[in-house]
């Protein structure tokens, strides 16, 4: 290495060139990109093992002090309202329906094949709503639903829940 | 929170009094080959020194700025770290100290309030505030999807990976409890793109039928293509000044009131909570409409808005907005947000919103017309310019210089278009008072701004 510092050296292009997308009105290139990135769950790793398991993990905040003691579906670790760490809890693997969509045109790297109906399920017990898919059916609000599980080839995301009829 | 201590709702005071007096931008397209990011953003800031009839030369306004915020949605869309410091460098403004803002779609709303801060607090007393997005340098699926990773990734943005596809719930939501049918969303769509028509900065103008507008492709149901906004490439800036300095630049100052809001991401996240009231709201006149939606604000409506809301129109002493104000430029990114907005701005009482359109409160001519410049769904949304550009659309309406900034013929031909023969006027009569709303996600940050005739 110290070598190199002293040396006059010969530097080669070793990239791939650019090529040209657009001459006119100006010189567009072509910019390809391809990476990964890694994410971790953190404190939220129980809910999404949870869901390869077949359970609704949820999180709830048990201190008597809170002002706003809750049930969270997406689950946090820290309740807001106190900043105490809250508690794992299983939660009903039911619901009704609050809202929904049909998504028809969908960005890129969608995972299921459009159209599909998207819906906001409310769950007795959990103070928010929490989003997911309708596998089969016609969504309409207030329509009962039963949550299934991918515990089978689970894809390690939140696709590993999905809805039916119930 | 869903409840407040007392210094969670104070209501914010400037030191100094804030003032706007120019505003510049670019023509808005999908695809901008001919010029780059920086030189996209000194055309809007040339247009911003040399067009707005200001006392001092531009170089002689150069040398009395002070600070420069900058607005930008998504490093993703520049593909370039520190856009600010090239920016900068390129206006030629180094080295006086810059902050670049990213708060989604309201970015824009942000560095104004940013900049006005900047003013108030007399760390600066002229302050240039510019805006930019490019998001022509991929595909449109791919840019659909990197404007939703400003979903929740872990829990939303999967389900859709286009941001449509998180407003549709709300609006069929909306639709259940407030009696929202397409028609009326359709007559958002139509009204502002036709205003848009007389836009020579347009991306998307367009008279369309309504008709038209529920035929157009599904995105997500029920929004159709034609009620959501466009992806552009633009810039957009604004002049902020002390008041010393407003006058001693322009004759036709206008001063600023702005405050904002915030929610969380994930609309789901959202649990019931009390409604803060505006000036002109009654404790206890929304009990029987909780009775109905006990879940306020639900998927229904925007708490980051009425909290903005909350706050601007005390600080701006507004007691009756939709008596108050002249004009309104709204978040239109969907038709959706458009609608669900006037309640939270008190255009009408939560419930009602749909009124505010069928009236004709919302058009030119109206009480109080909405998004004369085209808006989101017309004219532009490069996300990071648009509320700065919202603020110049609003400040040349009280200015009295909408034909100036739209109906001169030069605009036309800077955009590359020719003046259409049915060109009309959108200026509103003795504007004194205009408001614009800039707004992110799915109502996580949202700013209210307020621009009033200083003359
Ligand atoms: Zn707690």
């Amino acid at each position: 290495m110290a070598e190199n510092y002293e040396k006059a050296i010969k530097t080669k292009y070793i990239g791939k060139p650019l090529t040209l997308h657009d001459e006119k009105p100006a010189w567009v290139v072509d910019s390809p990109r391809a990476m990964s990135h890694i994410h971790t769950y953190g404190l939220l790793t129980p809910f999404f093992q949870g869901l390869t398991q077949g359970k609704l993990m949820a999180t709830k905040c048990t201190n008597p002090k809170c002002p706003h003691p809750s049930v969270w579906l997406p689950p946090r670790a820290d309740c807001p309202d106190c900043y105490e760490r809250m508690k794992w809890v299983k939660v009903p693997s039911q619901g009704t329906i609050y809202t929904f969509t049909l998504v028809d045109y969908a960005g890129i790297g969608v995972e299921m094949k459009t159209p599909y109906w998207q819906i906001d399920v409310a769950i007795k017990g959990v103070d928010t709503i929490f989003k997911g898919y309708l596998e089969s059916g016609k969504p309409e609000i207030g329509m009962k639903v039963k949550a299934k599980f991918r515990t089978e080839n689970p894809t390690h995301t939140i696709l590993d829940v999905c809805w039916v009829p119930a | 929170m869903i409840t407040f201590g007392k210094g969670n709702l104070r209501i914010p005071k400037w030191s100094k009094r804030v003032f706007m007096v120019a505003g510049g931008c670019t023509p808005f397209r999908k695809y901008y080959p001919e010029y780059k990011l920086e030189e996209l953003v000194m055309m809007a800031y040339k247009m911003m020194l040399e067009e707005n009839n200001l006392k001092l030369s531009p170089l002689e306004i150069k040398d009395s700025i002070n600070f420069a915020v900058y607005g930008e949605f998504a490093d993703h869309f520049q593909d370039q770290l520190l856009c600010e410091a090239k920016i900068h460098d390129y206006l030629g403004l180094d080295p006086l100290y810059n902050v670049g803002i990213k708060t989604g779609g309201a970015t824009g709303g942000a560095s104004v309030l940013m900049g006005a801060q900047a003013i108030a607090s007399g760390y600066a007393n002229c302050c240039l505030v510019a805006g930019w997005e490019r998001m022509d340098e991929v595909d449109t699926r791919t840019g659909n999807f990197y404007i939703s990773t400003a979903a929740c990734k872990d829990f939303e943005t999967r389900m859709g990976r286009i941001y449509s596809s998180y407003y549709a719930p709300m609006a069929n939501r909306f639709a259940w409890a407030y009696d929202l049918n397409d028609s009326v969303r359709a007559k958002i769509a139509i009204k502002n793109r036709h205003y848009a028509t007389m836009n020579p900065n347009a991306q998307q103008p367009g008279d369309h039928t309504e008709e038209e507008v529920l035929k157009s492709r599904m995105s997500a149901y029920p929004l159709r293509f034609l009620e959501c906004c466009a992806m552009t490439a633009g810039a957009a800036s604004v002049l902020l000044c002390d008041e010393e300095m407003a006058y001693k630049l322009s004759d036709h100052p206008v001063e600023v009131f702005i405050a904002g809001g915030t929610h969380t991401l994930r609309v789901a996240d959202r649990r019931p909570m009390d409604i803060p009231l505006l000036p002109n709201e009654k404790p206890g006149m929304y009990k029987e409409f909780l009775a109905k939606n006990p879940r306020w604000p639900g998927f229904e409506s925007f708490l980051a808005a009425r909290f903005a809301a909350y706050l601007t129109y005390r600080m701006a002493g507004i007691q009756e907005p939709i008596e108050e104000l002249d004009l309104v430029e709204l978040h239109d990114a969907f038709t959706i947000s458009d609608v669900q907005t006037y309640g939270d701005i008190g255009l009408r009482p939560y419930g009602q919103e749909v009124d505010y359109v069928t009236s004709g409160d919302a058009y030119f001519g109206g009480k109080c017309p909405s998004n004369l410049s085209g808006g989101l769904l017309g004219t532009m949304h490069a996300v990071g310019a648009t509320g700065i550009w919202q603020s110049a659309e609003c400040l040349w309406q009280v200015q009295n210089k909408y034909d100036q900034f739209h109906g001169d013929a030069k605009w036309w031909k800077r955009a590359g278009k020719k003046k259409p023969k049915n060109w009309t006027s959108l200026q509103v009569k003795d504007a004194k008072q205009a408001l614009w709303v800039s707004h992110a996600g799915v109502g996580s940050h949202v700013t209210v701004g307020i621009l009033r005739k200083a003359w």
